[in-house]
């Protein structure tokens, strides 16, 4: 039993971890014939994790409703909107429109999903009004440097903002506010950019070394 | 005095708000039409790339954004198309954002007819696909192993806008707008392994991710968020919703800091009269 559950997978993540690996190396047929077939098996089970993922969503919020735990009153819309868009679907074989008129489904999603989507991503601006106004204090010296960066940074990217500089500042014929934005960019942005990019390159590397060779086997459950 | 100025610090949001809405609703009523004095470089190297592809060249268009942030992208997508479409190169229209397919479907009922473009000879829209490793990695390979049908159930093979287009080395790049890490991914697993040039256009927050891939020039042209969208339109000289979107945006950035201001003044001089 021990092989079947923890050897054999063991195994299988080891040999197809490495077979892929060297495909990036080694520009063969064979490695280019391995990893097309890889390709397809990717989408048929990522087909699988779509649908089981989409299961276990249902399932979740039914389970809300049934039992009326806290807040299973928005769990209906989970169900509303999911056959808001799937009945249109289905209706119409998955296309958004026919010969320039929206089907069912175009008609869903441009009027329902779109200005939903957009609705709640802008009510953000005015939690972020708020807060900026209720909670950027500047109470040390990183908090002054980070107010000067971000209030550079604003002002530079809109026009308005680049004409006030001109305005106040143009007189004194240093740098113009595109210079210095393309200074804080370039230099400490990119700088720390990159430190974090390697940072976190080099612990997939080692989280990926770790699963290919057994040693992280969280991925494989309990038993 | 104090205690107003305490009072104006604990105001009620809601007034906030309100004054956001005033400032952000203004504009659209009355345009001020201030434009940028400035264009970034990356923003003229976009401009640049695409002004130097050949007739009949094939490109890859990404529209990997789902409409939370289509007012942002979706300008700097149609401006894309559009320019591409003035240089007669070969688009390639693909998503891997379940979002993406019903702004596809909105470009593709303006943008092509304006232009005299044809389905099938001109451009092609691919269907969603869901895993974008696979499928960038397979088109190195073969393309129509990873496309074999396009958005409306064609078959892609033998369409007269594929003619010649196998991998990536038939290709003159990839243009990928978007809002999530999807640049990322063309850039390390197509720009880099297969030598293909790829320009982006992403949100003003993701920008500034983008400097290290600008610099090392593995990424050839990038438009940041509105701005960047408006710098291309007025390049490309045919301004449009991003440029129109620059007066909201103009006004909403000066309140942030002068609501930045205004409070860190007030704390200051209640500071001081303790």
């Amino acid at each position: 039993m021990l092989i079947i559950k923890k050897y054999i997978p063991l195994a299988i993540v080891m040999i197809v971890g490495l077979l892929t690996l060297a495909t990036y190396y080694v520009p063969a047929k064979a490695s280019q014939a391995y990893l097309s077939t890889l390709n397809q098996w990717e989408v048929i089970v990522s087909g699988f994790a779509f649908l089981l993922g989409l299961i276990s969503l249902l399932m979740t919020h039914y389970k809300k409703i049934v039992r009326h735990e806290d807040g299973w009153g928005y769990s209906i819309f989970v169900f509303l909107g999911f056959l808001a868009v799937v009945i249109p679907g289905i209706i119409s074989h998955g296309a958004q429109a026919d010969n320039g008129t929206l089907t069912s489904l175009g008609w869903s999603f441009r009027y329902l999903y779109n200005p939903l989507a957009s609705t709640m991503f802008a009510v953000l601006a005015f939690y972020i009004v708020s807060t900026a106004f209720r909670s950027f204090r500047i109470k040390s010296a990183q908090a002054f440097v980070l107010f000067i960066a971000a209030f550079i940074l604003i002002l530079g990217n809109v026009p308005a903002g680049q004409m006030l500089w001109d305005t106040l500042l143009g007189w004194t014929g240093c740098c113009s506010i595109s210079d210095i934005i393309q200074w804080i960019m370039q230099v400490p942005s990119v700088a720390a950019k990159r430190g974090i990019m390697i940072g976190i390159t080099i612990g997939a590397v080692v989280t990926s070394l770790k699963i290919i060779f057994g040693i992280e086997r969280q991925y494989m459950g309990r038993d | 005095m104090k205690d107003r100025l305490r009072r104006f610090l604990n105001i009620d949001r809601r007034w906030l708000f309100l004054l956001l809405s005033v400032v952000m609703i203004w504009p659209i009523i009355h345009p001020s039409g201030i434009a940028g004095r400035t264009t970034q470089q990356s923003v003229k190297d976009f401009y640049d790339f695409i002004e130097n592809l050949k007739e009949n060249d094939f490109v890859i268009l990404g529209v990997d954004y789902d409409p939370s942030i289509k007012p942002e992208l979706q300008p700097q997508a149609v401006a894309a198309l559009r320019h591409l479409f003035r240089r007669n190169v070969r688009v390639c229209i693909l998503t891997f954002i379940s979002g993406a397919p019903g702004l596809i479907e909105e470009i593709k009922q303006t943008v092509p007819q304006e232009a005299g473009k044809e389905y099938g000879k001109d451009y092609v829209v691919m269907a969603y696909n869901p895993n974008y490793m696979a499928a960038m990695t397979q088109m190195s390979i073969d393309f129509y192993k990873a496309y074999e049908k396009d958005a409306e159930g064609n078959t892609v093979k033998g369409m007269p806008v594929m003619k010649g287009i196998n991998t990536y080395r038939d290709m003159a790049g990839v243009v990928e707008i978007t809002g999530t890490g999807m640049l990322d991914a063309w850039v390390a697993y197509v720009g880099d392994k297969y030598n293909v040039p790829i320009i982006g256009g992403t949100t003003a927050i993701s920008q500034l991710g983008y400097g290290p891939y600008l610099q090392n020039r593995q990424l050839l042209g990038l438009l940041g968020g509105m701005r960047g969208g408006s710098e291309y339109e007025t390049l490309t000289g045919r301004k449009d919703k991003a440029t129109s979107g620059i007066d909201a945006l103009n006004l909403s950035h000066m309140l942030v800091i002068i609501l930045i201001l205004t409070s860190n003044i007030i704390l200051l001089v209640l500071k001081e009269k303790n």
